[in-house]
């Protein structure tokens, strides 16, 4: 038989180098010859029999008697019994409940030992209801008492060793359970006893072939370390496929974290962030990007609008009259306009953000030539919340402005998403439609894993877009539909597993 | 988005050959369109663009992909103009004392044809489309289809009394006044509110005195009951914006021919001036000539092409179009009114000369690539966080009044409500993390203790000094529950935390937050400005939350940390 001692514990080993075939083998003999604890006995043989290197020869139960912390106490003080005969011996006559005061006893414990005694005849109770001593010497049944607890101050008292007259006395001051009451308290010990099997002594003749001692070295400690005992030993390997315990990380949450890839994607590819305000007004939502108040295509954009304020207070000029113009007439971005009278009452009702366009809209006043610019924003959809629906989700658009800018470079710039940020092997390019731009391009890439599916959409901003917020230079505008990309990179496939609120679910997730 | 359905056997018979679904797929996007599906005879179809809704019919969409296949913009010769009207017989409508609010009728005749089953469904449902997206919801464009050989023209518009008009209407048997009709008819009920409010109602009559219909809401059953067999109609629009009427006769009456109808000229005369003149005969044609030069074709796809080839590009799409050596004009087809712009002619020369057909090239301008100050000392925070062996936690940000405010047991009159909410589980604006991480807590008494989460992210709530009269902020919340957790615990961390991000700190007394259990919460200071609060959450708010573990939270505002 091929025994590996290696990974023998040092409680086995010991105990396999200790013992001979045909020997008994008990905890008695392992605490008393190998000072092992009575847990180290257990563990150790437990481990033994499952390898099948012990077996279980007899059990018999045994009964002790151990002193508690009471019966400690008695050993010290004296028994009540024997504390009130000393004191009226002493003080002459007292009354019971000046004797508990006196000797610092329960009246209940006083009451019964006087009992006791003037039942044995060595008190009684005189004519004035006090206590006196009528005899020379205590009963011997507590002198029995007093010699049983000086036993157990040297360890347990086994029942064996006891005589039928102590035994009976031992029973009235001891028992099983409860026993904080009593000088004693009642232990059964199951007592095993093992011996060898034919593995058993193999594995003891490898052990001592191998020279594995049992002193082998366990935990590196911190004193081993600074007396440098550890050169001098050995160092026991452990087993290294045991359970592991768990552990609750702190942890950044996948979805941000694919967020925050995203974009530093784009900052490496020259973007700057912008961001903004989750309270819009129709104006920068829908006006500004030339969607006439009254079109049909505002009605994709079903918003939320906020109750109070209703409306914000002024749009900021001069782009306000250079947007209102324009949808009426074109003003002089040389388009013919919307030809329709602009509210200047609805353009400052307030929403919330529905579209991240908002934020490019915003940035163009402020934006350099030539510039990059993009934003990751949060836009809420008056949508039926199901898995494709959230009622608030992220949006992930931006801006290219310069003299260069035309549609191969919207085209260029697309494939560079497509490859850099999407993994993409084939890009396809779709007319699309978007009010805001013209000409409006769809992007379908093919996902090593997703298949085709529409990247994003983009285009060229209209001038009537462009010149009212004071650029003169053409715009590509684009959006990202990264949020497929995020669920398939998360493994989920409920848009609103994102935002849940569930702690051991964002615990346990992980990212591709 | 709009979707239209059509029979394999329509659109195949408009595009004059059979299409598998894979020569669908590829010359679709032409027009804008995606196959959504085809199921037996049954073709599903959706159109991206909303400003063409020449395009929401088998004849229109058909009409675009031959003329992308045969390079040739179609003709259609029963358009009048401003110089030169068609005869229009004896057929004639009058518009006469119109509603205010719905000023306009106009109307065309065709004849020619034997309507068949397909015709009558292609029929209703251009009229569906174009009256439900075009028109929305027929608040600016109601369109009617009748029998013109039961009509004697001239046929009126006008306004009617609705209690002392009546007729009886498509689908009934019995007859009602228009009042009666907005009450007891289904469309009445649907589209009744366009109108139910004003003192008259629109009216639609032939000279002998037959009801045609009661615009926008539903025709007669005689003279508005078009069947298969009929061959003589009567098209019918009416609506507040002629021009939008215009454009929509001129895609029908398009259509029809196609489908092979002769289009009959209507003459119209209102009771007014209007962009057009006092009268008119329709189809007509309203469209300026368009130009832009080769240059702005040029710049805008950063192509070099010659005015021939844009000239062939714009014929692909319809669109018939002359060019001299600096510059291309366009006769904007008669269906269409999207050319707003030269931008809009770059588009249609684009998709006519193929998407596919233009090289990528990358954008040669040096810009610098920068994160928001906001994103960087978010990340900051949020490493700090983890390190100290937080969960980071994303949320949405609109809630329910129970959320945002009875939980907490707070006023809540500085939170943005809105209007008009889709359910109350999503009524407010988020205007603390707080909450969102309570949530967290609430529905994960399962998950192993200790509990250590946080998000960073954006709040808004109601502030009277901004032009929107709200402020978004960004801000970092989080939480701690555990059997053994309270305000040591939290102002260690908090400790730790602006240690960190470098900034000096104190605590002050924080009184009147009914989040908190009294003298277990403290508002933190730096400098003058109070950055954040922390402390232990009251047991009433935890017991409206349902939570069973000792929690203690912190929120601090990372926009003005930013200000500091």
């Amino acid at each position: 038989m091929d025994i590996d001692v290696k990974n023998l514990h040092p409680l086995e080993v010991r105990l396999l180098r200790h013992v001979k075939m045909g020997e008994d083998i008990t905890s008695e003999k392992l605490i008393s010859e190998l000072d092992y604890k009575v847990g180290q006995c257990n563990q150790a043989f437990s481990w033994l029999c499952n390898k099948g290197f012990l077996e279980e020869k007899s059990r018999t139960t045994r009964t002790f008697f151990e002193l508690t912390e009471l019966g400690q106490q008695q050993q010290k003080d004296g028994i009540p019994a024997f504390r009130i005969f000393t004191f009226l011996k002493e003080n002459g006559q007292a009354t019971l409940p000046e004797i508990a005061q006196k000797l610092n006893l329960e009246k209940s414990d006083v009451g019964s030992a006087f009992g006791s005694l003037s039942k044995a005849k060595v008190t009684k109770m005189n004519e004035e209801k006090k206590a006196i001593v009528i005899a020379d010497d205590l009963p011997d049944n507590e002198k029995l008492i007093i010699s049983l607890i000086e036993r157990g101050v040297s360890g347990a008292i086994e029942e064996n060793s006891l005589t039928a007259e102590e035994k009976k006395a031992m029973l009235k001051i001891s028992k099983k359970r409860g026993a904080s009451n009593s000088a004693f308290k009642m232990i059964e010990r199951e007592e095993v006893v093992y011996i060898l099997t034919e593995d058993g002594n193999n594995a003891r003749d490898a052990i001592f072939d191998a020279n594995i001692t049992g002193e082998e070295l366990g935990n590196v400690t911190a004193k081993m370390l600074s007396d440098g005992s550890w050169k001098t030993g050995n160092f026991r390997p452990y087993g290294i496929d045991g359970p592991t315990s768990k552990i609750i990380p702190g942890r950044h949450n996948p979805y941000g974290n694919y967020l925050q890839w995203v974009k530093d994607k784009l900052t490496s590819l020259g973007f700057e962030e912008f961001d903004g305000s989750l309270v819009e007004n129709e104006f920068w939502n829908g006006d500004a990007l030339f969607m006439p108040q009254f079109h049909s295509a505002r009605d994709i954009h079903d918003v939320y609008y906020v109750k109070n304020p209703s409306h914000c207070k002024k749009i900021e000029e001069p782009w306000l009259s250079n947007v209102a113009q324009t949808h009426t007439d074109g003003w002089n971005t040389g388009s013919r306009g919307w030809g329709y009278k602009f509210d200047h009452e609805f353009t400052r009702r307030q929403i919330m953000r529905s579209q991240g366009t908002v934020l490019s809209a915003r940035q163009l006043p402020n934006a350099k030539i030539p510039g990059k610019y993009f934003g990751v924003a949060r836009c809420f959809r008056y949508d039926q919340v199901d898995a494709t629906h959230g009622a608030d989700f992220y949006q992930t658009e931006g801006i290219v402005l310069g003299d260069d800018v035309n549609l191969k470079t919207l085209l260029g710039l697309l494939k560079l998403f497509a490859e850099e940020i999407a993994g993409a092997e084939e890009v396809k390019y779709v007319p699309g439609y978007f009010p805001f731009t013209e000409p409006s391009i769809e992007v379908h890439i093919k996902h090593p894993v997703l298949g085709w599916f529409e990247l994003g959409g983009s285009g060229i901003f209209r001038p009537e877009v462009t010149k009212p917020l004071g650029i003169d230079v053409p715009v590509l505008a684009w959006g990202l539909g990264i949020d497929r990309m995020a669920l398939m990179h998360l493994g989920l496939n409920d848009l609103r597993e994102l935002f849940t609120p569930d702690i051991d679910s964002v615990r346990t997730r992980r990212g591709n | 988005m709009p979707k239209i359905e059509t029979t394999e056997k329509a659109l195949f018979s408009f595009l004059g050959r059979k299409y598998s679904d894979q020569e669908l797929e590829e010359i679709f996007p032409v027009a804008k369109a995606e196959l959504d599906g085809h199921e037996d005879d049954v073709i599903k179809i959706e159109l991206n663009d909303t400003n063409r809704p020449d395009l929401w019919s088998a004849a229109g969409i058909a009409r675009q992909l031959n003329s992308y296949q045969n390079g040739e913009a179609p003709l259609y010769d029963f358009f009048s103009t401003k110089d030169e009207s068609f005869d229009s017989e004896d057929r004639s409508m009058k518009v006469e004392n119109s509603p205010c609010y719905r000023q306009y009728s106009i109307g065309f005749a065709a004849k020619g044809h034997v309507v068949n089953n397909e015709d009558l469904l292609a029929l209703i449902q251009s009229q569906e489309k174009l009256c439900s997206n075009f028109g929305r919801k027929r608040k600016t464009i109601a369109m009617g289809i009748y029998r013109s050989d039961l009509i004697t023209y001239p046929v009126h518009y006008t306004s009617a009394d609705p209690d002392n008009t009546s007729f009886i209407p498509l689908g009934m048997d019995e007859k009602l006044t228009l009042r009666e009709i907005l009450k007891k008819h289904p469309k009445g009920i649907e589209y009744g509110p366009i109108i139910e409010n004003e003192d008259v109602y629109p009216y639609l009559v032939d000279d002998k005195g037959n009801t045609l219909s009661m615009p926008p809401v539903i025709n007669s059953s005689s003279v508005g009951a078009v069947e298969v067999g009929d061959s003589d109609l009567f098209v019918e629009m009416s609506g507040p914006i002629l021009k939008n009427l215009l454009l929509a006769a001129s895609i029908m009456a398009c259509d029809m021919a196609d489908m092979g109808f002769e289009i009959l000229p209507v003459k119209v005369e209102f009771d007014r001036e209007t962009e057009f003149g006092k009268e008119i005969t329709v189809p007509y044609y309203y469209q300026e000539p368009m130009k832009c030069t080769i240059d702005e074709v040029n710049k805008t796809t950063g192509m070099d092409f010659t005015g021939d080839q844009i000239v062939n590009a714009l014929k692909k799409m319809g669109v018939f179009a002359i060019s001299d050596d600096k510059e291309v004009f366009i006769t904007v087809p008669e269906y269409r009114d999207d050319f707003l712009h030269a931008a809009d002619i770059v588009e249609d020369v684009i998709i006519g000369y193929g998407l596919n057909n233009f090289e990528p090239e990358m954008p040669q301008s040096f810009t610098m690539g920068r994160l928001t100050p906001a994103e960087e000392l978010g990340r900051k925070a949020k490493d700090i966080m983890v390190g100290l062996g937080f969960q980071e936690m994303m949320y949405n940000y609109l809630g329910s009044r129970k959320e945002y405010i009875d939980n907490m047991c707070v006023e809540g009159d500085k939170y943005i409500q809105i209007a008009n909410p889709m359910s109350e589980n999503y009524e407010y604006v988020r205007p603390s993390v707080i909450p969102s991480l309570l949530e967290s807590e609430s529905i994960s008494a399962r998950a192993p203790y200790p509990h250590k989460i946080f998000e960073v992210g954006k709040i808004a709530f109601l502030d009277e000094t901004d032009n929107s009269g709200t402020v978004t902020r960004n801000s970092l919340g989080f939480m701690s529950a555990d059997s053994l957790m309270g305000f040591n615990e939290v102002s260690s961390i908090v400790s730790t935390l602006m240690y960190f991000l470098k900034l000096e700190y104190k605590n002050e007394v924080l009184k009147d937050d009914p989040r908190f259990i009294e003298g277990r919460c403290a508002a933190i200071f730096s400098g003058e400005k109070q950055i954040g609060i922390f402390g232990e959450v009251h047991p009433r708010v935890l017991e409206n939350w349902g939570c069973s573990m000792p929690t203690v939270v912190c929120e601090i505002d990372l926009d003005t940390i930013l200000s500091l």
